[in-house]
Parts: C-alpha cells; structure tokens; sequence
C-alpha cells in the first residue's frame, strides 16, 4: 500500500488511547480490527510490513459507516473519516476492494448513473405534478434514494417549496448521483465523473444555491465537492444548503408558518448532517418552532449514535447495520417519544425497519415530512417513504 | 469441556498484532517483547475461569487486558528468553471487552464493576442518580476499572479522596486456584499487581454524591500552587507549566497565556480566573493531543512530594534540550504526579530512542528528590523495591505462593531476566 504523508502522519499521531471505543462498528462486534484505533494500527501495521494486506483485514476495514463518532472523540483530532476513505481508495488500487457489492454498484452507476441501476428517464418520475423551473438559482438536488426509493421525501420537499412560493429548478435526468457511495468506498474515479456532469449542469443552468434533502448528498457536496473542483482546477462558488437549514430559515423569515404540531418527539442526527457538517441545530429549531415537544435521545449532537446504515455498511454487512440500528432504535424507545424524526432518508429507512424488527412503537419519519404536512393540515398523517 | 468453544477467541494474525501493544512504543526494548498467541473475550466470570483452566493445562502465560491504555508495558507479553526461560510458553490474554456491565448500589455509595467498565460510561449512569465518581483516572473514556485498579494511579479527584487504592473497598479474583473475594489490607495483593497475582474479575468502588463545583484558573508558579492547592478541601488539582501550556496551544489551536497555570476544582469559593479554570477542566481527557507534534511522544512520570515540586521541574527544564512540558495532578498527603511530555517524531529511529533517554534521566532525578516512578509494568519493574517499600518481599512471596510456576502475567511488577538488571545499569550510566 502506499502511504501519503498526511496519511501516514496521522497514523504517527494517533496515541491508542480508545477514546474511539465509541464506533457503532466496534461496540457491535468488539474486535480491535474493527476499531478505529486497530485501524490506524493495522495501517501502520502494513506500512511497517508486520501485517500482510489481506482479504479478511481489507474487509474488517469495510465495516465502518464514516459516521465520525471516533472522529469527535479522538485525543489528537486526527481526520480519521478521511483517512479511512483514503485507505479504502488505496485498498482498491492494490486490488483487494471494493468489494463485491460495492462493486455491483460502481457497475450499475457507471450504467446508469445512480447506484440503484434504475432507468435515467425515471429519475424525475416523482416530481409529476409540481411546478420547478428549469433555471433557476436555487436548485434542488434530490439525490438517488428520494429519486428512486424515498421519493416521499422529495414530493414533500417540493410540495412545500411550491406551497412557500420558492422558485427554484430541477434537472431531472440530467440530475446525476452526487457520488457519496464510491467516495465513502474508496471508488473515487466513479465520483470524480458524476461530479463533473452535476457540476456542468448546475453551471449551464446559473445556479448559485443547492438544496438537497438527503444528509448524504449534502456532505458530499458541501465537503467533498470543493476539494474535487479544486483538484480539477474548476472555480467553487456555490452556496449548499440542506433542507432543515433552509426550513428553518424560512420560518424565520416569516415565510413559512407551519401549524402546531403536539407530540413528543426525540431527533436523530444524521452522521452526515450532524458530525460531518455540524448541522445541530437548525431541525432542533424547526423542531421546536412546530411546538413540538423534544425529548433528547441520551447520545445526540456530536456524541449522536449512528443509525448503522452508511458507509456501504447495509448494503455490503446487514447484520452489522442491524445491530448497530437496534442499539439506536432502544434508545430512542427510552425517551418514550412518539415520533423519531430524522433528516436523511438511509437513517429514516433503516430505523424504521429496526423499529418495526424490535417491535418499537415509535413513528420514523423525516423533518420535511412534518413540516410540510402541517403547512396546510394540522395533523402529520404519517405517510411512508417507500424504500426498497 | 464443551463451553470452550463458546468463548470468543481469536489467534489470526491480524489481532495478535492488534492486541500485543499499549500506549508506548519503546525502542529497542520492544526486541524482548513477543506477540500473544491468542486473545480470548469471556463473557462472564466463569469463563475467565474455563480460560485459566486452560492456560493452567497447556503450561500457558496469562496477559489480562482492559483498554491497554497503559504506557509501561504491563499488557505486552515478554519473550520467555529475556525471563531467562529456555521453552517458549505460549501467551494466552484474556482481553476483558465482553464484562463491561456494572450495578449502582446508591445506599451504600458503592459501584459493583466487572473488570472491563469502563470509568466514563458508570459515570454518566452515576450522573443519572446523583452520584459521582470520586476518583478517576484523565482516561476515563476509555480505560476500565480493573485495568486501572491493577496498575494503580492517580487521577482527577486524588486530592481530595487520594490514587484508586484508597477507593476500592473489594475485589474478586480468579487465579489457577478458583475465585475469591479480598477487601481490607489484603486489597495491596492485587491492586498495583498488573495480574501478577490474579485476575479481577469484580471491584466494588466508591462513589460520592454530586457537588456543584466550581474551577478555577491561576497564574501562578509551581511553589504558589502548592499553598493554594493544598489551603482548602479541595477536589482536584492540575498544574502545567507554561512550556506544556505552549505545546497545547500549537496542538489545540488555542491562545491561552503562555504562562505557568494552576486549575483547581473545588465547592469552595476561590480568588481565580473561572473561565481559564472551565477551559483547563474541559480539556482534561486530552493530555496527549501534543502527539500531534511529533508525532509521536516520549513521556516521563514521577511521583514526587509537593514541596520538591518546583526544583524537580526547575532541573528538568534545565536537562531536557527538546520542546517539552509537564502537568501535575496533586493528590493527598502532598504529592504530586508529574507527567513530562516530549514530542519526538517515533519515524526518526535515533532521536527518538536517544529522547527516551530522557524518561530515565527524569526518573533518576526524581530519584534524587525523594520522588518515586509513577508505575512498574514491564519497562520499571527494577524500582519495584522502591515503589513497594516495606511490603516489597511480602508480595513477592504472595506472588510466589499464587503463581508457583509463573504464568500469570510474567516479566511484570517484579524484577525477572535481563531487562530489569539492563535498567539498573543504564540508570547508572546515563548522565
Ligand atoms: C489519555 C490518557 C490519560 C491517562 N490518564 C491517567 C491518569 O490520570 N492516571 C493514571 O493512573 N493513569 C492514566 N493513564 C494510564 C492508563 O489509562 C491507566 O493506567 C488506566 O487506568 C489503565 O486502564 P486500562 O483499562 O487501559 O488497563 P490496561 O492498560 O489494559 O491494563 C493495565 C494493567 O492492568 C492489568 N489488567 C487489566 N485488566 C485486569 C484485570 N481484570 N485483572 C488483573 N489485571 C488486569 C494489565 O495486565 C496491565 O498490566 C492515562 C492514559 C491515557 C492514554
Ligand atoms: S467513522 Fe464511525 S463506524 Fe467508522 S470507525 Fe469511526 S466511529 Fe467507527
Ligand atoms: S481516539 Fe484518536 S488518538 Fe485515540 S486511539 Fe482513537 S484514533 Fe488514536
């Protein structure tokens, strides 16, 4: 493997404290070599040739959702998400990753632009109905789950642009993935091509602000993207925002008053929302601003525990996802809430499916969800996202 | 037996190299270090029990575990031949991550831990309750309480409730022999004892009730904090001398003044600067983030008496060339355990071994002052004799009755093979 000298410094400065013991992944399986710290060992492990890069360490590497929770803790605040995706990028150049279905994706992305393989014509299928513009600048990227299995969360989020007045445009199926897969998997090449394409068609279109509803997109572009335009040599000049932030903005303003919502209620914070980009607030904001009663989960904010499904962890580990959802889905039963709301379609899929496998009375669903359903009614119905 | 199977266990080479390390990197000593040869996980007591019993049956050592963030070797397994053993024994350890859970018994003021709990997570139940931890070492979130009961120290709340040993009101033990349980004055058999003399398996420890507490910041010397320090009732009580203040901005990004700093946390009310003391405390847990520097860190810690404080830093100040900076943790009966920190990049084979020299050179100077290492393990066990005073020979004869054939944790506490004698003599040498 070869060791970049960020990466290896960081290797250098990790002291093995553990304060990273707090990985959903290690608290699951309770081996070192799914730990951050036996990471950061392993890697200088194979770079001081005690350790051989082999199948079974690359795939111990693999059971890591990028949540950042080791990041918040580490004692020499090492940039350990990205070291992991810098190390998972290497593995696949040594040819040992991705792995097989991180593969199947990259595949089918390659196809069709999106990791789900559907048909490109389809992608805009949803928003039948509402009115967007095709220039416009406020855009809204709805990203591949809301596009293809979540699409309940991008007809609520439109539906309430469109009930606010807000202008804003749609590409379509000229949308493409954001790329957040195959960065999070170590598969860059992929990423680097889809975001060539988003970033021409938001330029085409004179975009100066992007909207997205899904946490994952919105890490990718307001972190990731950047750095690629920078490398690439392209000039970076837009305004990201996720939907909770502009929610809240717009209830601010006094352009979006949403009736009374009286429930009692416990937040999820996405690891891409909360850690990674330091969105706390803004939903608790919102949250509160519905009149809602919010009861917080023990471990919320930068100490929030992940939902388990990121990272490519449900797709290529499902037991792991599984394990790491229930430990989530009890403690959020502990607040004794009603609902759970959250503001990412992977967290909202997957706790609800853990809910529903333990048995836990508790309603998942997404902040847009709510809002948008008490911007005209006065009582969230409840309607599923649909997710495969 | 049929339960063996059960326990979880490991011997791929990946964890056996994960698992034979702690805190330090010691160059060239690591040469008589060894790799484990397979790592159980028991989940309850009676199969830390079963893995005894296997380890007794094939002749094996036995290396207990908890966090391993341990910095003097006592979880790393030394090479039979640098115990002046001619047969390679096999190294079983018995890592403690599956017995975490722990019961709050709130009249009597007592926790009840199996030996991995870790310290932060009771904690924050004991938090729920009203309760507090009265002492607790600056790793909590991580380290557990057998792991810090067996290697004995201090920490946050040691000057108010003295190091660990005085808060340990009973343990549970398992040896070759079966369990039992030791309270009183027989607690000095195995706290301190890095498993030497058995496994802990359950630690009853006491706890205290919530106080509002107040932290103050002073800028003052290490001689004036002493007499603020030791004035009051006061509950913890941390120094850094304004050169580790200096490495803790660049490693923080912070600004505080360069200057050597006192914190105290106490319920009394005090003439200090209460946000520099809220900024100190906050960062408690952090001591190490100066790594960053080297990367890579060489550390010396010594326990000295409070008045010898201010000459020992004076001198070492004077002796250590490189950037560097200690921070004091008082505790009870006027001491004090000061931790110097030398960045070194751990890359630089030479440097970085001829930094460590520096730990020797602090430890002899220490020496000098009345002072005492903070802890044996692997790397010290040639000062157990000074660390154990008076009860030295009486607990090598314990060990000796426990452990006749010396399996559990071998080359620890005590003096055995080369190395120990090798120390002696470089302490003599080293200028
Ligand atoms: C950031 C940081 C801060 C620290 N602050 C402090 C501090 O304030 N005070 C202090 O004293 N130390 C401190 N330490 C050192 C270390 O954390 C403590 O010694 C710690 O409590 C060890 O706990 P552990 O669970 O990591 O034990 P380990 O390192 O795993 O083990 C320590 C020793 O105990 C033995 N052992 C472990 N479990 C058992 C058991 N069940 N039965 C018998 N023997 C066992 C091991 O064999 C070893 O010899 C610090 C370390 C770090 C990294
Ligand atoms: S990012 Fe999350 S899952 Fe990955 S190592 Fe860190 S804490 Fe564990
Ligand atoms: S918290 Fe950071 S420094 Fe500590 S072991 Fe984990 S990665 Fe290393």
């Amino acid at each position: 493997m070869k060791f970049e000298k960020e990466l290896e410094d960081m290797i250098h400065a990790c002291a093995q404290c553990f304060y990273c013991r707090v990985c959903p992944a290690f608290q699951s399986i309770k081996w070192e070599s799914v730990s951050p710290r036996g990471r950061v060992y392993m890697l200088k492990g194979l770079k001081n040739k005690k350790i051989k890069l082999e199948p079974q360490l690359v795939e111990d590497f693999y059971k890591c959702t990028t949540c950042g929770a080791c990041e918040e803790q580490c004692q020499t605040a090492l940039h350990l998400v990205d070291l992991w995706e810098m190390a998972r990028a290497e593995m696949v150049k040594e040819g040992l990753a991705p792995l097989p279905v991180h593969k199947k994706l990259r595949e089918l992305a390659l196809q069709t632009d999106n990791p789900y393989g559907e048909p490109k014509e389809k992608r805009e299928d949803w928003i039948k109905g509402y009115k967007y513009e095709e220039n416009a600048e406020i855009m809204y990227f709805a990203g591949c789950t809301a596009s293809f299995r979540a699409v309940e969360l991008a007809k609520n989020t439109v539906d309430l642009f469109n009930k606010v007045g807000l202008k804003f445009a749609y590409a379509g199926k000229n949308e493409y993935c954001c790329g957040s897969p195959f960065l999070r998997t170590g598969q860059r090449d992929v990423a680097y091509g889809l975001f060539r394409k988003n970033y021409e068609e938001w330029k085409k279109r004179g975009v100066k602000t992007i909207v997205s509803s899904c946490a994952g997109c919105y890490r990718t572009i307001l972190i990731d993207y950047p750095k690629i335009a920078k490398e690439l040599g392209l000039e970076w000049n837009f305004e990201v925002l996720h939907t909770s932030q502009l929610v809240n903005k717009l209830i601010k303003e006094g352009k979006l008053s949403p009736q009374k919502f009286s429930a009692k209620v416990t937040y999820h914070d996405p690891c891409h929302l909360g850690r990674h980009t330091k969105v706390y607030e803004e939903p608790r904001e919102v949250i509160k601003a519905i009149g809602a009663e919010l009861v917080e989960m023990d471990r919320n904010r930068g100490e929030s525990f992940c939902c388990g499904s990121g990272g490519g962890v449900k797709s290529q580990f499902k037991d792991l996802a599984g394990a790491i959802g229930k430990n989530r889905i009890l403690e959020a039963k502990e607040t004794g809430a009603e609902y759970l709301i959250s503001c990412c379609p992977f967290c909202k899929y997957h706790l609800k499916q853990m809910a529903d496998e333990q048995g836990v009375q508790i309603k998942v669903v997404d902040l847009v969800e709510i809002v948008n359903n008490l911007a005209v009614k006065g009582e969230y119905k409840g309607d599923d996202i649909r997710c495969a | 037996m049929a339960e063996v199977k059960e326990i979880p266990k490991s011997d791929w080479a990946v964890h056996r190299y994960l698992y034979t390390r702690d805190i330090s990197n010691a160059p060239v000593i690591n040469l008589l270090l060894k790799q484990v040869d397979v790592i159980y996980q028991p989940r309850n007591e009676r199969e830390v029990l079963e893995v005894l019993r296997i380890a007794k049956e094939e002749g094996a050592t036995v290396v207990p575990r908890g966090a391993g963030t341990s910095g003097y070797g006592g979880v790393l397994p030394v090479k039979d031949i640098a115990l002046l053993r001619l047969s390679r024994r096999k190294t079983i350890m018995i890592d403690f991550t599956r017995m975490d859970d722990f019961e709050i018994d709130e009249e009597k003021r007592l926790i009840e831990c199996s030996p991995g709990a870790v310290w932060w997570e009771v904690e924050k139940k004991l938090n729920k309750k009203g309760l507090t931890l009265r002492v607790y070492p600056t790793s909590a979130p991580s380290s557990t309480v057998a792991g810090w009961i067996a290697q004995n120290g201090y920490g946050v709340g040691s000057l108010k409730y003295g190091g660990i040993a005085e808060n340990v009101e009973k343990l549970r033990v398992a040896d070759f022999s079966g369990v039992k349980e030791v309270e009183g004055k027989d607690l000095k058999y195995y706290i301190g004892m890095e498993g030497i003399t058995g496994v802990i398996t359950k630690a009853w420890v006491k706890v205290k009730e919530m106080e509002e507490m107040k932290y103050y910041g002073f800028h003052v010397s290490a001689k004036e904090a002493n007499k603020i320090v030791f004035a009051g009732d006061h509950y913890a009580g941390l120094f850094l001398d304004s050169n580790y203040v200096k490495l803790k901005n660049e490693a923080f990004g912070t600004e505080l003044p360069e200057k050597d700093t006192l914190m105290v946390a106490t319920t009394e009310k005090l003439d200090g600067d209460e946000s520099l003391g809220e900024e100190i405390w906050e960062t408690r847990f952090y001591p190490m983030r100066v790594r960053r520097l080297g990367p890579g860190l060489v550390a010396a810690e010594n326990v000295l008496p409070a008045e010898s404080i201010p000459a020992y830093l004076n001198k070492l100040n004077k002796m250590i060339k490189k950037p560097h900076g200690s921070e004091i943790w008082y505790s009870k009966g006027r001491k004090g355990a000061v931790l110097s920190f030398i960045p070194s990049d751990e890359r630089k084979f030479f440097s970085y071994a001829f930094t460590w020299f520096n730990s020797i050179r602090a430890l002899k100077l220490a020496k000098s002052m009345r002072g005492v290492p903070y802890s044996t393990g692997f790397y010290l066990s040639s000062e157990a004799k000074l660390l154990f005073g008076g009860d030295y020979s009486e607990l090598r004869e314990y060990k000796r009755n426990v452990d006749p054939k010396g399996q559990l944790n071998p080359g620890k506490v005590f003096p055995v093979g080369v190395f120990p004698l090798a120390m002696g003599i470089l302490q003599k040498v080293i200028p």
